[in-house]
């Protein structure tokens, strides 16, 4: 076998590509509307994730504290959910979710925040917000559990849990998108429009991208309503694009509703796009229309120009999210490139039996290493130790200085891409996506040919 | 008192013992918001914890060890690559973070096991480096992991390494200031008077309390060196490990940032009787004065105002080209702790802009005593701000610019006010004479971009002009200027883009030589 998925050799992270639970809730919580998360544990659980987050979309958002001190970390810090909730509550009168988000200390000491609610909700809730639409959730991310792609799955799991009612069917499918950016909500839901089918987007961050208004009023905030998650449980259908990112929710709804659910595939490149065109198709019995076989032949005329040309047979490295690897990785395979090394940065023990990977080993004729529960020293120390050699590198901003200091080129793409300007704004998903992504990689090879004086005058014709 | 009570705010009243507007014949004893409580939970206040206050700010800018972190991996991750403390060994500790990685299994059975194997392996990676600073999070520090035994384990075997050990789990304090006075300590007591350094000048300090952001410290100890100072170490900027150890030998500790380095001077005096002399890198007159001070506690005044000279007349004429253009213009001083009395003056006394507020997150009152008495009449003061406090601010007080950090900065932006980064600095290094001048640059740019001009017209509504195709900063600053000011044959700054390269390509010949006193000389 050609294509070997193993673990990482060493027991501890140099350079970790993913961070912890908690930043995974934190993010979905930001797609819901008139919500606030109040994360239970030590500030900087929130204070970073809050400046990951604002570096990557260039926006800032709310996020609050239970501001765990030392007092609370020996006697239990339950007392501080309800005063942080009281003074949210308080102070913004729009809100009206708060998901309580337990951290690694507050798991540890076993605050009870499950009990907490129901206590703030017999109590504080009754009695002084009495006219009050107040919903409070729990979700447990302790991070020394996963990592904060099982921290998003987990906490769309525990929203849609928290609001999803069975009424009569609302005609629309539930579309979970994953750990995506606001230009892939607007791909997507372009795809949507063209199929005119009617869908829940969640968790929609899709404004995100917003403007400076001329009087300076502008908020950004998320799209995803109380409604629309009531909603989700008298759906036709839910599709989960990403089987890590939300397929949780999908099963919840399957399960507890009966709401069949389609997970993936990931919508990245023509294929999988096409793919998830046709499954929208049958689910809902839309036609997929003749706008849509031009927006496609847009792209293909666009991927044509690069891939057999320039693109076949470059050597990629890709890492970060597992649903978002897995689809670069097939769309490079598409494009005639050849991915050397797939990292997924956490230990999630489904990885290795995604059919998607299955596949990957029958049918990759070049050898390719898939490691799980993988940091940068797994990329670095295969390009500086052991003659791993590359054309290009897919993926985030963290792993920017192995870019950087090997002289190869990379493209920046999934959370976080702080170090390039505006990536938040263009989709790797949809048709659009494929086409943005093909060009960047290409161009990517062109100035680095012209950087390093190799085969620079290639380009003086095309 | 002249409390200031927020809006937004008047449901937690306790927070009106934490803002001020300091009044007309108001001073200290009549003005001074609390400081360093624990924060209200849910207010969405922009402190940090007490782990990150130990190892992002202090623990990692010293540059030739590998710094781990004992927990899971989001502490690592999340305090990784967000700073700019650059270092002169190809940023080693900017570059490369370690995690022990705690799992669940871990919080049950212990982890000591999983960090000893961690250490080893990450020793191995980098054959190079032997020096490691091993940080406690708040997982660790609730299961009780003994890391200093761990920590003397492994130096048992591997007698070529030196490990620290940092205990100062994210919840050890109201803020992240509560982890910089344990790192102090803890470096103090573990590791200080453990090498004996190599003294080659009559004249040595510590430079403490500088993390060399954008280049600072290498900005800094070109001057040291220039006046034949040996800066025996840094704490912590460009700071190495080894030389750390050797602080006890200095003559004098030279204190930049007292907030989060004051402790481990004031123990240095009580211990090994150094002095600490408090500095100031902001501000021509006010870093003038610091070089003045260190020339004659040394008596070789001589050699500081040669540099003053020389530097004043190659850079005063570029500072006055901005101060001349930032006249009245109003900013919202919100840094993180000491920056707000380090900057509050200087600004309005040497480019004219004139401080409307002063915030800081984890500042002490001492902090907020000295940036209050600098600040000018009117100044809104604000102890551990949160969000709607800060927007509130904004809207009342309408600034020209703002001073924080990159998050609170996307709020500014939003709201239409331009922003610099406090922390990191815009286009930094900003401590020395040109990077003085280079901060001039950055809010006069930030304050006349012609973009921040068109952000404000609505084209529903407003009549604008469409006579012009573009519009230059100079035309939008020099509309109301001065004749005189108006003609100026400068253009602002004309450094480079990196000065800190040239800095670095100074080799020992480059500075000059003075002959060391006899050691009966020096006896006297």
């Amino acid at each position: 076998m050609n294509c070997e998925v193993k673990v990482k050799d060493r027991i501890g992270t140099i350079n970790p590509i993913f961070t912890c639970q908690p930043a995974g809730a934190q993010y979905v919580s930001i797609g819901v509307k008139d919500c606030i998360g109040l994360v239970h544990g030590g500030q900087g659980c929130v204070m970073f994730v809050r400046l990951l987050i604002s570096q990557h979309l260039k926006e800032s958002f709310e996020i609050a504290s239970s501001s765990l001190h030392e007092d609370g970390a020996v006697f239990g810090a339950c007392g501080r959910v309800e005063e942080g909730v009281d003074v949210l509550l308080a102070r913004y009168p729009h809100l009206k979710v708060i998901p309580i988000i337990s951290t690694c200390s507050t798991e540890v000491i076993g605050d009870d925040i499950d009990g907490v609610i129901t206590k703030l909700e017999e109590g504080l809730l009754a009695e002084k917000y009495p006219d009050r639409e107040v919903h409070l959730l729990p979700i447990h991310t302790p991070s020394f559990v996963g990592s904060m792609v099982s921290g998003y799955d987990v906490a769309v799991r525990d929203f849609v849990k928290k609001f999803a009612r069975k009424g009569p069917s609302n005609g629309k499918i539930n579309f979970i998108t994953g750990w995506v950016n606001p230009g892939d909500v607007t791909e997507l839901k372009s795809l949507l429009a063209e199929m005119q089918i009617d869908a829940t987007v969640l968790f929609e961050i899709e404004s995100f991208d917003s403007p400076i208004m001329p009087d300076g009023s502008e908020v950004s905030h998320g799209n995803t309503t109380i409604e629309d998650l009531v909603s989700t449980g008298s759906a036709t259908h839910t599709f989960a694009l990403n089987r890590y990112e939300g397929g949780k929710a999908a099963q919840f709804l399957e399960k507890k509703f009966k709401i069949p659910s389609i997970v993936g595939p990931t919508p990245i490149g023509i294929r999988n796009t096409d793919a998830l065109l046709k499954k929208l198709s049958e689910a809902t019995g839309k036609p997929i229309p003749a706008s849509l076989v031009r927006k496609r032949g847009v792209a293909l005329d666009a991927i044509t120009d690069l891939a057999h040309m320039f693109l076949a047979d470059k050597k990629v490295a890709i890492y970060g999210n597992a649903d978002l690897v897995i689809g670069l990785a097939e769309f490079c395979l598409d494009l005639e490139m050849k991915p050397q090394l797939l990292l997924l940065g956490d230990d999630n023990s489904a990885y290795v039996n995604d059919p998607r990977i299955k596949a990957l080993q029958e049918h990759v004729d070049y050898p390719m290493e898939i490691v799980t529960n993988a940091d940068f020293w797994d990329l670095e120390d295969r390009i500086k130790n052991k003659g791993l050699e590359l054309d290009l590198i897919l993926g985030h901003s963290k792993g920017r200085f192995v870019s950087i200091d090997y002289d190869i080129p990379m493209v920046r793409v999934g959370f976080p891409t702080y170090d390039r300007a505006g990536l938040y704004r263009y989709p790797v998903v949809g048709y659009g996506g494929a086409t943005w992504l093909a060009e960047q990689m290409a161009n990517a090879l062109f100035t680095d040919m012209e950087h390093k004086k190799r085969k620079e005058w290639l380009l003086n014709v095309w | 008192m002249p409390h200031h009570e927020f809006d937004c705010s008047k449901v937690i009243p306790e927070r009106k013992q934490h803002a001020v507007v300091k009044g007309e014949g108001e001073d200290l004893t009549s003005c001074l918001p609390k400081g360093y409580l624990n924060t209200i939970p849910g207010s969405i206040s922009e402190r940090g914890c007490a782990y990150c206050g130990a190892k992002h700010v202090i623990g990692t800018p010293m540059k030739d060890v590998i710094h781990i972190s004992h927990g899971p991996v989001g502490c690592t991750y999340d305090t990784w690559q967000t700073k700019r403390y650059i270092s002169d060994n190809n940023n080693f500790q900017l570059k490369y973070t370690f995690a022990t990685d705690v799992k669940e299994k871990h919080i049950v059975f212990g982890a000591e096991s999983l960090l000893k194997q961690n250490i080893h392996e990450a020793f191995d990676a980098f054959p190079e480096i032997k020096r490691m600073t091993i940080y406690q999070t708040c997982a660790t520090a609730l299961i009780g992991d003994d890391i200093n035994a761990v920590a003397d384990e492994v130096m048992a075997e591997r007698p070529d390494v030196d490990i620290f050990v940092c205990n100062s789990p994210g919840f050890a304090g109201p803020s992240q200031s509560g982890g910089h006075h344990k790192i102090n300590i803890a470096w103090l007591n573990q590791k200080v008077g453990t090498v004996e350094p190599e003294i080659t000048s009559d004249y040595v300090i510590n430079y403490v309390g500088e993390y060399n952001i954008q280049g600072d410290q290498e900005v800094m100890q070109d001057y040291f060196k220039r006046m034949g100072i040996q800066v025996l170490s840094t704490f912590t900027g460009n700071g190495s490990y080894d030389e750390l150890r050797g602080m006890h030998r200095a003559h004098l500790n030279v204190l930049e940032c007292a907030r989060s380095a004051e402790y481990i001077c004031d123990e240095l005096r009580a211990r090994y009787g150094i002095p600490r002399l408090d500095i100031d890198g902001f501000g021509f007159k006010a870093l003038g004065d610091s070089l003045r001070k260190i020339g004659l506690f040394f008596g070789i005044e001589d050699r500081a105002e040669a540099i003053i000279a020389a530097e004043t007349a190659r850079w005063k004429p570029e500072l006055d080209f901005y101060a001349a253009r930032l006249q009245g213009k109003r900013v919202c001083l919100w840094p993180g702790g000491s920056k707000l009395w380090h900057w509050a003056n200087a600004i309005q006394e040497e480019m004219g802009v004139k401080v409307v507020s002063v915030y800081t997150k984890f500042g002490h009152q001492g902090d907020m005593e000295k940036g209050i008495a600098r600040a000018g009449v009117g100044t809104l003061a604000i102890d551990d701000p949160n969000e709607l406090e800060g927007q509130e601010a904004l809207l009342r007080l309408k600034p020209d610019v703002i001073f924080t950090g990159k998050r609170p900065g996307e709020v500014a932006k939003k709201m239409r006010v331009p922003y610099l980064n406090a922390h990191a600095y815009h286009n930094g290094p900003y401590k020395g004479f040109e990077g003085w001048v280079r901060f001039a640059r950055d809010i006069y740019n930030a304050v006349y971009s012609p973009m921040h001009q068109l952000s404000g017209i609505d084209i529903s509504k407003d009549d604008y002009a469409t006579d012009k195709g573009f519009v230059t900063r100079r035309m939008l600053s020099d509309a109301t200027l001065p004749e005189a000011d108006r003609a100026s044959p400068l253009t602002g700054y004309t450094g480079k883009f990196d000065p800190i390269a040239a800095l670095r390509a100074k080799t020992e010949a480059d500075y000059p030589e003075f002959a060391r006193k006899t050691s009966t000389q020096a006896a006297e």
